[in-house]
């Protein structure tokens, strides 16, 4: 339990600086662009596939983060309703759930990556496209971590508040 | 038989709070399984997200918006609007309508706007002598307002999701977002009047004083507007503008901001709901795809045809499916989710696709408002302190003027496509 908390930890400070530093890069490396566009007619070749290339990465990094702060978009209008005791028990199944299914989502672009490496295309100038891909099976790989941490969680708490109860 | 099951299973989770993407990934990975093909046919979907010119628009824009909500442009904001419209009856109510439009237009309706704006105008608005009930039903209902102005996100993840030009949508939206701002100042100002709010004078020195602090920021929706109008830039190059000039001049000229303590959690803060929005717009693609080869839209249009026989039935029946929508989704994975199965549908009925679009955000900007699950509601509940019941009361007055809008907006569409005609004419 505890190194699965050290894991966590550790993988967002380096989730943290990449948000970070991709950022500030697609930031400038877009203004750039329109700069030379107008004003030079001008524009780097490999800018614009490189920004949407960051666009991946950055959208996949802030939703493993969005799993650790348990900020992701969703409906929840019954869980409302719930008592606490009701509302941990559908947050661990639902949880171990998502877990489940980002399992089978990292496999599915794992598969994907075999199969574009295989293919050997190239994003620029000899990058492969496989290296710029491969956030994705990350992406889903750590979300499925989390998920079942945070689940893991929420039984812990469960177990607490029962001895809590039995008091 | 296991269809239904599978489907009610995941309904009912998603109503537990399994996030959207997971659901949506668990359609799309079955669907694909079924069909008997590999499942990383799902990622090749998803990996279009890299292949999409337009959604370079969304981090940089989210990313605007959030440097804007923790700087202290509301604050300069509110001291602006309460400079030129404080005078006029109703005026503090006024000023919370206007700058929540303008801060919504930024930070795309993600609750931002009720948690950066309420807690500065809510004490005042009280101060004032304007009601409880009506200072929140104000200002929950001013927390989505502002969306169908430029640059507001859901117009351009709208865009992406319907293939429609944003550069136009963006001009679309102009009319009919005004037309709600309006409306609801109209009926500030009767209540300005009739709860006897006292009326301060106007004061040049006061408004050119406030101006001049804003004279940074006003600038920015003119370029903005003006650099899509002439045609200088599209909305992603508008984006990058806006996300360096921002950057720029909250930490340099107004230095509200630090750039190695603030910026750096403000960009991580801001990435997170671009995560959450980009993953399940992944996600999503592969399912629209499946539902578009399985002629989904047109067997729903085939059923109705049936009962629903004219455009302004069809619009009726448009406007009540996309307000239950409105307050159960929000308003990104309601996009997402619902465009693609809506606009095929519309496009028979013989509807502009500018037009479903302004339609479709109008409808989702009130859904976020109404009882009994409307996001807004929550959000407010939480900000304000006060139980969801009583914001569901004093919500109703805004959402009734809020629906009037709406069908103008709906059987007008001459208000939404005026300004892309005379720009689109030139």
């Amino acid at each position: 339990m505890k190194c699965f908390k050290y894991t966590d930890l550790a993988l967002e400070k380096l989730e943290n600086i990449l948000v970070i530093i991709i950022l500030t890069l697609m930031i400038t490396m877009a203004f750039l662009q329109v700069i030379l566009r107008n004003f030079f007619s001008n524009s780097i070749m490999w800018g614009d596939i490189f920004l949407r290339h960051l666009v991946l990465w950055i959208g996949f990094l802030g939703a493993s983060l969005a799993t650790r702060e348990g900020k992701h978009i969703n409906i929840d209008v019954l869980s409302r309703l719930l008592s606490p005791r009701f509302k941990r028990i559908s947050g661990i199944i639902v949880n171990l759930f998502s877990s489940v299914v980002c399992f089978f989502l990292m496999r599915a672009s794992i598969g994907f990556i075999i199969m574009e490496k295989e293919s050997g295309t190239t994003l620029l100038s000899g990058i492969p496209t496989w290296t710029a891909q491969i956030i994705i099976a990350i992406g889903f790989g750590i979300m499925m971590f989390r998920f079942f941490v945070r689940a893991l969680d929420l039984v812990a708490g469960d177990e607490a508040t029962s001895q809590e109860d039995a008091k | 038989m296991t269809i239904v099951i599978i489907g009610l299973l995941l309904v009912l989770l998603a109503l537990f709070g399994a996030p959207l993407f997971v659901i949506l990934g668990t359609i799309a990975l079955l669907s694909f399984h079924s069909l008997d093909i590999d499942t990383a046919a799902v990622i090749v979907e998803l990996y279009r997200i890299a292949n999409a010119p337009t959604l370079l628009a969304i981090p940089l824009f989210t990313f605007a918006g959030y440097l804007m909500a923790e700087s202290r442009t509301p604050k300069r904001l509110v001291n602006l609007s309460n400079a030129l419209f404080g005078w006029m009856p109703g005026g503090l109510a006024i000023v919370a309508l206007m700058t929540c439009a303008f801060f919504t237009a930024f930070t795309g309706a993600s609750g931002v706007t009720i948690v950066a704006l309420g807690g500065l105008l809510y004490p005042v608005l009280r101060k004032e002598g304007y009601p409880e009930k009506f200072s929140l039903g104000l200002l929950t209902s001013s927390g989505s307002l502002g969306l169908l102005f430029p640059p507001s996100l859901p117009i351009i993840l709208y865009g992406f999701v319907a293939n429609i030009s944003i550069d136009k949508l963006f001009l679309a939206g102009i009319v009919p977002g005004t037309l709600l701002v309006v409306l609801l100042s109209l009926f500030s100002v009767r209540k300005g009047i009739s709860a006897g709010i006292p009326r301060t004078t106007f004061k040049w020195r006061n408004a050119i004083k406030a101006l001049r602090e804003t004279a940074w920021e006003l600038p920015l929706p003119f370029i903005i507007i003006g650099g899509i109008y002439t045609g200088v830039f599209t909305a992603t190059e508008a984006a990058a503008v806006t996300a360096f000039y921002v950057l720029i001049i909250e930490v340099f000229v107004y230095r509200d901001l630090k750039l190695f303590s603030d910026v750096p959690k403000i960009m991580r803060e801001s990435m997170l709901l671009v995560g959450g929005i980009l993953v399940i717009l992944g996600t999503a693609m592969g399912l629209t795809n499946y539902l578009i080869d399985a002629q989904i839209p047109m067997r729903i249009l085939n059923a109705m045809q049936g009962f629903v026989s004219s455009k302004v039935l069809f619009l009726i029946m448009l406007n009540i499916f996309l307000l239950i929508v409105g307050c159960l989704m929000d308003i990104f994975s309601a996009i997402i989710v619902v465009v693609p199965l809506i606009a095929p549908i519309a496009a028979q009925f013989g509807i502009d696709p500018i037009h479903l679009g302004i339609i479709f955000l109008t409808n989702l900007e009130i859904g976020y408002s109404t009882p009994p699950v409307g996001l807004n509601l929550f959000i407010s509940s939480f900000r304000f302190e006060k139980p969801v019941v009583k914001l569901y009361t004093a919500a109703l007055p805004f959402l009734a003027i809020l629906i009037v809008a709406l069908l103008i907006i709906t059987y007008v569409p001459e208000l939404s496509l005026w300004l892309v005609n005379i720009v689109g004419g030139q």
